[in-house]
């Protein structure tokens, strides 16, 4: 193990030591505002195994990742041809990129109201919250992909006879895939965090609705518990989307 | 007559009156076969006009002919072959080299064995899996003019192709190319301000006036080199060192000289 990942775990270790001191050894914090390990533990345990707000804990957590899924790739199959486009042609960027300097400002937590008009307290309208959160992110970096290509390297391909599909497929995507993965990797921190406004509003299961249930039921433990899990599903699909990336791009210089 | 062929070519850049004109009158007509270098102060155009023949640039009057038919846009027929490379990183060497030739339709068997003969003359055997990032600079442009010879073109396009690359390395480029224009003979059109690579690689140069560039002396290297024997030498710095080759170089340096804003003269 390299000696950073030693230093990370070591700082992580000594906040758990003190987070485990102050609350349960000296009782510095006050366990009724901020849990201590103990009351996290039980309230594990009482969602693993006997389920809270509505169900246990495989149950949120499938919820919460299905939506993240459908908004995150519904977004992105609509958002990453859509900069394409943008970025390759001059008139489909003149018709559709005011429509979009419309929409980028609104922050995507504002689309909840509408949303929930439109589609009510269902899932298909944190669908579409997270569909907004992550399609911003997934074409402006896949326009600016396409947009930053050196251009010796479209010179390069029209001197080469590429036909204009191959141009597309073989040229103007892989250039523009690293740009295109960082959209990616905005897009789903995106639909994290929207997941889990919008599943405050009003859900009948996931990450949101714990979050929601023990704000009110008073319930530091488990509120904190919620949060552990929003962290874990966000860094382990934010790390698949890592490998994924690596796996696509081998010839991308690995950056020191 | 095939080849290239440059007629009363000006090209003006911005609006007709107000714009700048960069070139103004390029007459120039390069033979079947002929390796011509085109050497001029910097902005005067050179490069404007190798793009013109590429057909990535249009004259705004006069034309710019490949075996007697008018550029139109860019095509294999003209390779070109880039000062930074421009090679696509996401491929390897093998399908870099491949990939103009499956455009061309050029079938699975002709095109393997098309690569690997230009592989092997390249010096490039062995690294045909690699990405171009895993190679020095010297490396990716024998990738670059093996993609280029590999197409068969009917003329080959050269801006400042050793430009980006260390002394040493252009030294060996240099005489690579050499030895591989006379293994394979090509219309070559070379853009550089390099006048001692000009004389070593060319059969003619051409010297350009500055901005607003024409031609305005074409200097025949090849029947000097022929008759001083220059070919007998392997290594470019003897060559450099023959009176022949001296007086040729001081020729155009002093034709250079009297064009003002010649970098380094």
């Amino acid at each position: 193990m390299s000696r950073r990942s030693l230093i990370g775990l070591a700082t992580v270790g000594a906040l758990l030591v003190l987070w485990y001191v102050l609350t349960m050894v000296t009782g510095t914090i006050n366990t009724g505002r901020f849990p201590s390990p103990d009351d996290v533990w039980v309230a594990a345990g009482q969602i693993v195994a006997k389920g809270y707000a509505n169900g246990r804990l495989h149950i949120h957590i499938l919820h919460s990742l299905k939506l993240v899924a459908m908004g995150f790739l519904f977004a992105i199959s609509v958002g990453v041809p859509l900069g394409l486009l943008m970025g390759w042609s001059r008139r489909a960027e003149a018709l559709i990129n005011p429509i979009f300097l419309v929409i980028r400002p609104i922050p995507p937590l504002a689309w909840i109201p509408l949303a929930i008009l439109w589609l009510g307290l269902g899932d298909a309208a944190k669908i579409m919250v997270i569909f907004f959160a992550a399609f911003v992110p997934a074409v402006i970096n896949t326009y600016t992909g396409v947009r930053n290509i050196a251009t010796p390297i479209i010179e390069a391909a029209r001197m080469l006879g590429t036909p204009r599909l191959a141009l597309v497929s073989e040229v103007l995507v892989p250039a523009a895939m690293p740009s295109i993965f960082t959209g990616l990797r905005l897009a789903l921190q995106a639909s994290w965090t929207t997941l889990v406004a919008a599943e405050l509003v009003g859900a009948v299961a996931g990450l949101g609705r714990i979050l929601n249930v023990a704000q009110q039921d008073l319930y530091p433990g488990m509120i904190l518990f919620a949060m552990i899990w929003v962290a874990i599903l966000g860094w382990s699909t934010t790390k698949l989307l890592a490998i994924a990336e690596q796996r696509a791009l081998p010839w991308v210089q690995v950056r020191g | 007559m095939s080849g290239i062929r440059f007629d009363a070519v000006r090209r003006i850049y911005g609006h007709e009156g107000r714009g700048i004109v960069t070139l103004d009158g390029v007459d120039l007509a390069i033979a079947d076969r002929e390796f011509v270098a085109i050497v001029g102060p910097s902005g005067c155009g050179k490069t404007t006009c190798l793009r013109m023949v590429a057909g990535f640039d249009r004259p705004t009057s006069g034309s710019v002919k490949v075996d007697d038919v008018v550029v139109g846009g860019p095509s294999p027929e003209r390779a070109v072959v880039f000062q930074q490379f421009a090679l696509f990183p996401w491929k390897n060497v093998f399908d870099n080299i491949a990939f103009g030739l499956r455009n061309k339709g050029v079938a699975e068997a002709e095109r393997r064995e098309r690569i690997a003969h230009y592989i092997k003359l390249m010096g490039l055997a062995g690294y045909e899996t690699a990405f171009p990032h895993q190679l020095s600079g010297g490396m990716q442009q024998r990738v670059a003019i093996a993609r280029a010879y590999a197409l068969d073109p009917v003329v080959l396009l050269m801006d400042e192709p050793f430009g980006a690359l260390d002394a040493q390395t252009r030294v060996v480029m240099q005489e690579e190319l050499v030895r591989l224009s006379r293994v394979n003979p090509r219309t070559v059109l070379f853009i550089t301000h390099g006048v001692e690579e000009a004389i070593y690689l060319a059969d003619r140069v051409a010297i350009m006036t500055r901005r607003p560039g024409r031609i305005k002396e074409i200097v025949n290297v090849k029947p000097i080199r022929t008759s001083e024997n220059w070919d007998q030498h392997a290594k470019i710095e003897d060559v450099m060192d023959l009176p022949s080759f001296v007086h040729l170089r001081t020729h155009i340096w002093k034709s250079l000289r009297e064009e003002k804003g010649v970098e380094g003269a």
